[in-house]
């Protein structure tokens, strides 16, 4: 390690690498567009899609917000409930064997299909939005939350209850932060479901959303503004996953990985 | 049959006649929620329909499986070779990954036109970055001290592989690969509804605007129980191969 790297702080430090890397990024896609000779068609410049952008920011501003509110909200949704549903099966194995099947069956279904569904049922609204991006999300976080809740060791439990700990305390204390790393594993990935899951619902004829730019440059073969729509999904998408691998390791602070 | 499967059993079964008895009882039209054996009838009705777009999509889900695990595996398994390579390359594969799939499929469509190529293309990108990844995870869990044992016996980096690194890492592959088999059909459909000239999700969407609910639900009951079968059969080739997996 070099000597300065001491007296910055860590955060800093990997905030610069990060910038760097992807000024490094950008300059590498510019420059492979044009000395490849790569087709418009194909792979626009990245200074042609940025420049897209900027000449109608509100479109993409907006859009932008409409995606990230329906996956916010879905992702919550999902989260919640699916821990509560960890909790409930990990409580009650009888209510697991009898509700785990369908809760898998239920995620063979493809979510265009199920997104018709909502949509008629909800309507074409932000609602129906979230439902999809939820209807992703509950399931990975439901079956993590149990994992982990399983694998407290017995012992713990019983020398808590030893101590006359009630079900909750022994519940709160002891074995939901046990189970919090395998938590946040279905999180993460619960973070970039849902964001699928709020994009594909759009497509069922909205009028704002990334979903919809993305729909509206395909059927214009509008090339650039479809790595336009990509790429503040690309944002969204990493922008949201680090903030909740951020939560995770302010969260965990015991550093329990794995 | 052991307690919980039986539980399973009575669930799904209770599922099915709350449904029934629900869409029957309120009298719910068909669009809100047809009955179950509307929904089975209708099916039956249409089975040869349904039979040829399911063929069609499973051949386009299996393509694109294929491709995906073999171009998955391969370059995971090339990047824990040249460590220099890897972390050039990994960035790129993050930021490839970090855009939902759903984002990619108008481009593919964009480039590879409306037929199957383009929904094999998006089942091998979805495949391909899950099975990928879990193989880059499986590969990096091996032991440092078993690697340096064999290294000081004379092994080399492939022996190394094969010997040590694939099988160690064999377990976490294969859990890719099944999770992989459900999302390799749902992304074939996603994709063909957005264009295509036949497969299921093409049903669906045509469904959809013709506003015929039961055979979208028809269609969804075909397309679940390909995912069921999908799954379960990787699911029985993982355990006859994977035999000294631990837990």
């Amino acid at each position: 390690m070099t000597t300065r790297a001491r007296f910055l702080p860590p955060w800093l430090m990997t905030g610069a690498r990060f910038i760097l890397g992807l000024a490094l990024a950008a300059m590498l896609w510019e420059a492979a567009v044009l000395l490849l000779g790569i087709r418009p068609h194909i792979l626009p410049r990245l200074s042609t899609i940025l420049s897209a952008i900027a000449a109608t920011p509100g479109a993409y501003w907006s859009g932008f917000l409409r995606t990230l509110a329906e996956t916010l909200i879905g992702f919550a949704a999902g989260g919640i409930v699916g821990v509560l549903n960890g909790v409930l099966f990990f409580r009650a194995p009888a209510l697991r064997d009898l509700l785990f099947p369908i809760f898998v069956v239920s995620q063979t279904i493809p979510v265009i299909a199920f997104g018709a569904l909502v949509v008629l049922w909800f309507g074409n609204t932000m609602l129906a939005k979230a439902v999809i991006a939820f209807y992703l999300t509950f399931f990975p976080v439901t079956v993590n939350t149990l994992l982990g809740l399983q694998s407290v060791d017995p012992r713990h439990t019983a020398l808590l209850r030893s101590f006359g700990a009630s079900g909750r305390q022994q519940l709160l204390r002891l074995q939901l932060p046990m189970a919090l790393p395998q938590i946040f594993v279905a999180l993460r990935l619960a973070a970039s479901l849902s964001l699928v899951g709020a994009i594909v619902g759009e497509w069922f004829g909205d009028t704002t959303g990334l979903g919809v730019l993305l729909l509206q440059a395909m059927y214009n073969e509008n090339v650039v503004g479809l790595w336009a729509a990509i790429l503040c999904a690309a944002v969204l998408g990493t922008g949201f996953y680090g903030l909740v691998a951020l939560a995770e390791r302010r969260i965990l602070f015991w550093g329990a990985e794995q | 049959m052991n307690r919980g499967a039986l539980r399973g059993a009575l669930g799904v079964a209770l599922l099915l006649i709350l449904w029934e008895g629900l869409a029957r009882g309120l009298a719910l039209p068909s669009y809100t929620l047809p009955s179950v054996s509307e929904i089975l009838l209708s099916a039956w009705t249409t089975r040869q329909a349904l039979l040829t777009a399911a063929w069609f999509t499973l051949a386009e889900a299996l393509a694109g499986y294929a491709i995906g695990c073999v171009v998955g595996i391969g370059i995971a398994l090339l990047l824990s070779l040249l460590p220099p390579v890897r972390r050039g390359v990994m960035p790129v594969m993050m930021a490839i990954n970090s855009v939902p799939v759903a984002a990619w499929s108008p481009l593919l469509l964009l480039w590879l036109g409306v037929g199957m190529a383009s929904k094999i293309a998006a089942v091998a990108l979805a495949v391909g970055f899950t099975v990928f990844l879990s193989a880059l995870a499986g590969l990096d869990r091996v032991d440092r001290r078993a690697a340096d044992l064999m290294r000081s016996f004379g092994a080399g980096p492939l022996s190394i592989l094969w010997r040590l690194r694939l099988p160690t890492a064999l377990p976490l592959i294969a859990a890719g690969m099944r999770v992989s088999t459900v999302r390799s059909l749902i992304v074939a459909i996603v994709t063909e509804m957005l264009g295509a000239y036949g497969g299921l999700g093409w049903i669906i969407y045509q469904a959809v605007v013709q506003i015929d609910f039961v055979a979208v639900w028809s269609a969804i009951l075909v397309a679940s129980a390909l995912s069921l079968a999908f799954f379960g059969l990787v699911g029985v080739i993982e355990r006859r191969v994977i035999f000294w997996r631990s837990s």
